[in-house]
């Protein structure tokens, strides 16, 4: 799991809808492909690309495959998005250690 | 999918002359210390070659006190602009990998204060599809995250 597949995987709208959709609970992948208009096997294929960043999980119970967000890759994107942000903050911080050194 | 637009300031206030904060940016040495290291990552590539149309180059790879341990991520860019003691602006272009995310202008505005010196930094940047911070908040993710929390809590 690495943040270059995660930002990889959310730079497809598909993929963003499938995991919005998801934020609201668990749901099988019939339908998830419902509200989006796309077929089953084209949500499988989203599936997989978001599985294997870590940001869905999926278990299969009788014939049915039901998803959910994974927390792994969530806390993966969170820490990027942060440490992204806070990047001139630090830099400035820095800045004053340095003016304050004798 | 649509470019996004965002600008944030950052502000400091530090008990010295504007003549010394303005120095922390002449010299190199100082200007890599604040500018371009961290705990977090290893510096690759530092130029700075501060004069106007100069070139500011920075190359840097995560470490492993990182969950982004590998990542490489370089700023190129140039010195538009310096008037000692007043101001630096910079034009900068964010790079992720061989993918470009962003680019940005930044304001650096050294003002004199009742103790010493502010220091503003504003940052107007464009986000491409794909990219990082501001696109995604844009997209609504901070909400998605807590609705995320929620869930979690359930």
């Amino acid at each position: 799991m690495n943040i270059t597949n995660v930002l990889h995987a959310l730079g497809d709208p598909t993929r963003r809808a499938i995991v919005e959709q998801l934020g609201t609970g668990p749901r099988s992948v019939s339908h998830l492909a419902e509200p989006l208009n796309i077929t089953l096997t084209a949500v499988a294929q989203h599936l997989q690309i978001l599985q294997a960043c870590g940001l869905v999980t999926t278990s299969k119970s009788g014939r049915t495959r039901n998803c959910r967000v994974n927390p792994a890759g969530f806390l993966l994107l969170g820490n990027w998005l942060s440490y992204q942000q806070s990047l001139w903050s630090r830099r400035l911080d820095r800045l004053g250690d340095i003016l304050d050194e004798p | 999918m649509a470019n996004i637009h965002a600008t944030f300031t950052v502000e400091r206030s530090y008990s010295h002359t504007p003549e010394k904060v303005f120095a922390a940016f002449t010299n190199s040495e100082k200007m890599r210390r604040w500018f371009a290291d961290g705990d977090h990552h290893d510096v690759l590539v530092f130029v700075h070659d501060f004069r106007v149309g100069g070139a500011q180059n920075l190359k840097y790879r995560f470490n492993a006190s990182t969950q982004f341990s590998g990542v490489e991520l370089a700023n190129d860019g140039a010195y538009e602009d310096i008037v000692p003691n007043e101001r630096v602006v910079i034009t900068s272009t964010m790079t992720f990998g061989d993918k470009r995310i962003s680019v940005s202008l930044i304001t650096l505005e050294i003002v004199p204060a009742a103790n010493g010196t502010t220091l503003t930094c504003t940052n107007q940047s464009v986000y491409f599809d794909g990219a990082d911070g501001p696109e995604m908040r844009k997209m609504g993710w901070q909400s998605l995250l807590d609705k995320l929390a929620l869930e979690l809590e359930k």
